[in-house]
């Protein structure tokens, strides 16, 4: 009888953690109601490395313009069955030879609580300018890579995702 | 007693797999690793996992360093990276990737380009 009544505490508890979580309810809001609160909502939980976008930027480009353009192919689903695994593939259309390349490619998030995904450094070595990877995005929002090439300019591109069931939690 | 190092899996692919000195290959890295942000909550313990997560990798070939990367939370678990690569000679590609918590790790293979 005692053990009985000591697991069914132990299920109700578990059953309790896992209804609670912050992440997924915010996560499984309709669409709707995500596009109208999308603009003020904030990130719920804190993490370790909380950026915005644009402080993100900044820390990439220094105060250079990172100007919007073709020679960038951001490839992302249009819609994210599930947030937790989103591909992201860059490419760039720039020679890599030793006076003029690809120096990197940093890819960006606008929604997450740390808006930086990955810094990708590169080299002649790798011939052609191409990242590929996957990434956790918490809800719908901007995938955005910045590139610079080797003369010190900056070029960016970003694409929108929605995603249906939030990555983060 | 010193604590057992914890071999973590993890794999190369060079794509296509035969390829010559001079072609350009696709070059996968996956790795098992959590790559926990910090901010989510063990399912059984209601306790917040934390943060965990690869944040610096470099391939290098024979030694040589050819791609860096510095990488954050926001990776999802298990994590895939790909870049290209040009072959010039028979060698050795090897990622040494490391995360916030210290962990250090390398994994290598064999770059065979077919005679031309």
């Amino acid at each position: 009888m005692e053990r009985r009544n000591f697991i069914k505490s132990l299920m109700m508890a578990s059953a309790a953690a896992t209804v609670a979580t912050p992440n997924m309810l915010l996560a499984n809001e309709s669409a709707k109601e995500e596009a109208k609160t999308v603009e003020n909502k904030k990130a719920p939980l804190k993490g370790p490395n909380d950026m915005s976008l644009e402080d993100a930027i900044k820390v990439i480009t220094g105060d250079k313009e990172a100007k919007e353009s073709d020679k960038i192919k951001l490839t992302v689903p249009e819609i994210a069955e599930n947030g937790a695994v989103v591909p992201v593939k860059v490419e760039v259309d720039n020679p890599m030879e030793e006076k003029n390349y690809v120096k990197s490619i940093h890819v960006l998030n606008s929604k997450n609580s740390n808006s930086r995904c990955a810094d990708i450094m590169l080299t002649p070595a790798n011939d052609k300018a191409y990242f590929s990877t996957r990434v956790k995005l918490a809800e719908t929002q901007e995938i955005v890579t910045i590139v610079a090439l080797s003369d010190g300019t900056f070029m960016k591109a970003g694409k929108s995702i929605k995603v249906t069931i939030g990555g983060c939690g | 007693m010193a604590e057992e190092k914890k071999a973590r899996k993890a794999m190369i692919k060079i794509k296509p797999k035969k390829y010559k000195v001079g072609d350009t290959v696709k070059v996968d890295f996956i790795v098992i690793h959590p790559m926990d942000t910090g901010m989510a909550k063990d399912k059984e313990t209601g306790k917040i996992k934390p943060a965990h997560y690869i944040n610096d990798i470099t391939f290098s070939f024979d030694g040589e360093p050819f791609t860096k990367m510095k990488v954050w939370e926001s990776i999802s678990t298990n994590p895939y990276f790909s870049v290209n690569y040009k072959v010039t000679k028979k060698g050795k590609i090897t990622v040494d990737y490391s995360d916030n918590l210290g962990e250090k790790n390398s994994k290598s293979k064999k770059v065979k380009p077919k005679q031309a």
